[in-house]
C-alpha cells in the first residue's frame, strides 16, 4: 500500500503540484493521467525522490519513507521508464540484475531471479540473456526495462509513460502483458501517461490531474459515468464515452449459451453453431446482417475470447457483418457466444455500474 | 545465422589489421636494433655525407628515453586531464567548466617551443623541463574528451541509473565511465600522438629522445641523421596509434560501433 499525503512541489515560486493525496491499496494498478504540464510526471517521481519534495509525506506499507536516504528508498521501489533507459554496455541480463546487485544478493540467486523475470515476459534465456539492448527490438527492450524494474520485488513500481515511444501494435502487446504481469505478481503499480485507452486498459483507479492539482479520483467507470466536473467530462470524451465503457467490459461479463439448435422466437436474430467433433465452432447458420439464411465459415478472425475487451468484440461484429460472436477456450471449444443485442441488453438495464476493474 | 556471419568478417577485418600491426611493430623493432645494418643504403644514397649513420648513441637507447619521455608525460597530462574533466562534470565543479576548458584550450595554443622556452629557466635543462611541456601540451585532448564524453550519456540512462538507486559513485563508476571511456580513450590517444611528435623537440635543451639525431641532423646538415630519427617517430607514432584504435574499439556498445 502507498500512501501520497499533500504532496506538492514548487518551482521558482510556482506549485507546479499541489497538496496531492491518495492512497493505492496493494494490488491496486494506478494511473496517473492528465494533459501535458499537469504535474503527473513530477508527482511520479516524488514518489521515488527523482524529485525532492517541497512538503508532503510518502508512506510505503506504512512506514514514513519520507526522510529515508533516497538510494534506499529507491531500491525498495521499481522504476521503468520511456524508452527504457536500458544500460547499453551491459546485457540484459546484467540489465535485469541491477538493483539485485546493489543489494548484494548472491549470484546464484541473482542468476535465478533473472531467469524467472525473463520467463515472465517471454524472453527465452537461451536466446537473449546475453544480448546487448542495441539488440533488441523495441518492445523486447522495453519488456527488458520493465523486468528491471521488477528485478528486486519492488514494494510499488513507478512506470512513467513506459509504452510512449513504441509503435501502437507493440504498444497494445505490451499493454497487454502488462495487465498480465499485474494479475500474476499482484504488484501495486503507479503509472504516468497521457493515453486515455491506455489508461482505461490497464487501471483499477485513475488519478487525473490538471494544473498540479488532483481533479478526481476514482475506479475508471466510476469517473465515466460520475465525473466530478467539466473538465473530467471533457477529458473523458463524451463523443465515444459508449465506446471506451466497452473497453472496460469484457466477453466473459456479456457471454450466454451458445445456441445449438435453430429456435424462430427471435426473428431475425435467429441462429445455430455448428460445431467438429472436438467441439470448435465450424459453420454460423443465420445471424448474418445481409442474409438470415446464409452459412458462413466461422474464421479465426471472428472469434471471440472471454478475456477480449467488448469493444474489440463489437469492431469484429461490424467489420466481419455478422451479429453474433462465438467464445472459445484455449483449445478452439465453443464455451459461449456474445451478441450485438446482449450489449445493449445489459447496458440498457442498469448495466452501466455492473463492471469492475479487469480482474 | 547472420550473426556468425558478421562475427566471421569482424574476425577476418581484425586478423587483416592484426597482419598491420604486427608487420608495423616487428618493423620498428628491425630499424630500432638494426638501423647500423642499412649503412651501406645510406653511404649509397648520401655520398656526400662523412658520416651516413648517427652512432653517438645507439638508437635502442633513444627509443627507451622517447617512450620514458611519452609515458611519464601522458602518465600526468592523463591524469589530471581526467580529473579535471571530471571535476568540471560534478555538481561542485560545474562551475569551473568555461574556466577549465579555456586554460587547457591556451594550453595548446602555446608553441610547445615557446612552453619549452619558458620551463628552462623555472626547471633547468634535459628532462625535466620537457616534461613540462609536453605534459602541458598533451593536456587539452584529454580534458576535452573526457566533458564531451561524458556529455554523450544519455540523460534516460542517468535518470535509470539513479531511479534504480545507484549512488553517484556508482553511477560514475558502473554507468558513466564506461560508456564515456571510448570518447575518453580517443582523447588520450591524440593526445599521446601529439606527444611522441612533440617530444623530439625536447632534444633542443638537452632531453634524450628520437630527436637528438633529428636535431643533430638539421644542425650539421646531415640529411641521413633527420631520416634516421624522422624514421624512427613516425612509425613508433603508427603502431601506437594503431594499438590505441583497438583499445578504443573494445568500449564500443551498439550504436556508437
Amino acid at each position: 500500500m502507498i500512501e501520497l499525503q499533500g504532496l506538492t512541489k514548487t518551482y521558482a515560486g510556482k506549485n507546479v503540484v499541489e497538496d496531492v493525496s491518495m492512497t493505492l491499496e496493494t494490488g491496486e494498478f494506478g494511473v496517473l493521467i492528465g494533459p501535458s504540464g499537469c504535474g503527473k510526471s513530477t508527482t511520479l517521481k516524488m514518489i521515488n525522490r527523482l524529485v525532492p519534495l517541497s512538503s508532503g509525506r510518502i508512506i510505503l506499507n506504512g512506514d514514513d519513507v519520507t526522510e529515508l536516504p533516497a538510494e534506499q528508498l529507491r531500491r525498495r521501489i521499481g522504476y521503468a521508464i520511456q524508452s527504457t533507459g536500458l544500460f547499453p554496455h551491459w546485457s540484459v541480463a546484467r540489465n535485469i540484475a541491477t538493483v539485485p546487485q546493489l543489494l548484494k544478493w548472491s549470484k546464484s540467486r541473482i542468476d535465478d531471479r533473472v531467469d524467472e523475470l525473463m520467463a515472465m515476459f517471454h524472453l527465452d534465456p537461451a536466446e537473449f540473456r546475453h544480448k546487448y539492448p542495441h539488440q533488441l527490438s523495441g518492445g523486447q527492450a522495453q519488456r527488458v526495462g520493465v523486468a528491471r524494474a521488477l528485478a528486486a520485488d519492488p514494494e510499488v513500481l513507478l512506470m512513467d509513460e513506459p509504452f510512449g515511444a513504441v509503435d501502437p501494435i507493440t504498444r497494445e502487446a505490451l499493454q497487454a502483458e502488462m495487465r498480465r504481469v499485474h494479475g500474476q505478481t499482484g504488484k501495486t503499480i503507479v503509472f504516468v501517461t497521457h493515453d486515455m485507452d491506455e489508461a482505461l486498459q490497464l487501471a483499477t483507479r485513475i488519478a487525473l490531474l490538471n494544473n498540479g492539482r488532483l481533479v478526481q479520483y476514482d475506479r475508471p467507470i466510476e469517473m465515466m459515468v460520475k465525473p466530478a466536473d467539466d473538465f473530467v467530462r471533457e477529458f473523458f470524451g463524451q463523443a465515444d464515452l459508449g465506446l471506451k465503457l466497452l473497453s472496460r467490459r469484457w466477453v466473459h461479463q456479456y457471454q450466454r449459451p451458445p445456441s445449438l439448435t435453430h429456435h424462430a422466437t427471435l426473428p431475425g436474430l435467429d441462429h445455430c453453431w455448428r460445431l467438429d467433433e472436438a467441439g470448435r465452432p465450424i459453420v454460423l447458420e443465420g445471424a448474418r446482417l445481409d442474409d438470415q439464411h446464409q452459412h458462413t465459415d466461422v474464421r479465426s478472425e471472428w472469434i471471440a475470447t472471454p478475456e477480449m475487451s467488448m469493444k474489440e468484440a463489437l469492431s469484429r461484429m461490424v467489420w466481419y457483418r455478422v451479429m453474433v460472436l462465438p467464445v472459445v477456450d484455449e483449445t478452439g471449444k465453443l464455451v459461449g457466444e456474445v451478441g450485438m443485442q446482449g450489449i445493449m441488453g445489459i447496458e440498457s438495464n442498469g448495466g452501466l455500474h455492473a463492471g469492475g476493474p479487469a480482474s | 545465422m547472420s550473426g556468425a556471419a558478421r562475427s566471421a568478417r569482424q574476425w577476418r577485418a581484425a586478423s587483416a589489421g592484426n597482419g598491420v600491426l604486427f608487420v608495423l611493430i616487428a618493423l620498428l623493432i628491425a630499424l630500432t636494433l638494426g638501423m647500423a645494418q642499412l649503412e651501406p643504403l645510406f653511404r649509397a644514397l648520401f655520398p656526400d655525407l662523412g658520416n651516413p649513420l648517427y652512432a653517438r648513441d645507439s638508437f635502442l637507447n633513444l627509443m627507451l628515453a622517447h617512450i620514458g619521455l611519452v609515458l611519464v608525460s601522458s602518465l600526468i597530462s592523463v591524469t589530471i586531464g581526467i580529473a579535471a574533466g571530471l571535476f568540471v562534470t560534478r555538481p561542485v565543479g560545474r562551475e569551473f567548466e568555461p574556466m577549465v576548458s579555456s586554460l587547457a584550450a591556451i594550453g595548446q595554443t602555446f608553441p610547445p617551443a615557446a612552453v619549452l622556452a619558458i620551463a628552462v629557466p623555472l626547471a633547468g635543462f634535459g628532462f625535466a623541463p620537457t616534461i613540462i611541456a609536453l605534459s602541458l601540451y598533451g593536456l587539452l585532448p584529454v580534458i576535452q574528451n573526457t566533458i564531451a564524453g561524458l556529455g554523450t550519456v544519455p540523460q534516460t540512462t542517468l535518470e535509470a541509473a539513479r531511479g534504480n538507486g545507484m549512488s553517484r559513485w556508482q553511477i560514475l563508476r558502473r554507468v558513466e565511465l564506461p560508456l564515456a571511456m571510448r570518447v575518453i580513450i580517443a582523447g588520450i590517444r591524440v593526445s599521446v600522438i601529439i606527444n611522441i611528435g612533440t617530444a623530439t623537440i625536447g632534444s633542443t635543451v638537452g632531453a634524450k629522445s628520437l630527436g637528438t639525431p633529428l636535431i643533430a641532423g638539421l644542425v650539421g646538415n646531415n640529411l641521413a641523421y633527420v631520416i634516421q630519427g624522422a624514421l624512427l617517430v613516425g612509425l613508433l607514432a603508427i603502431v601506437t596509434d594503431l594499438l590505441f584504435e583497438r583499445l578504443e574499439r573494445r568500449y564500443s556498445f551498439g550504436g556508437q560501433a
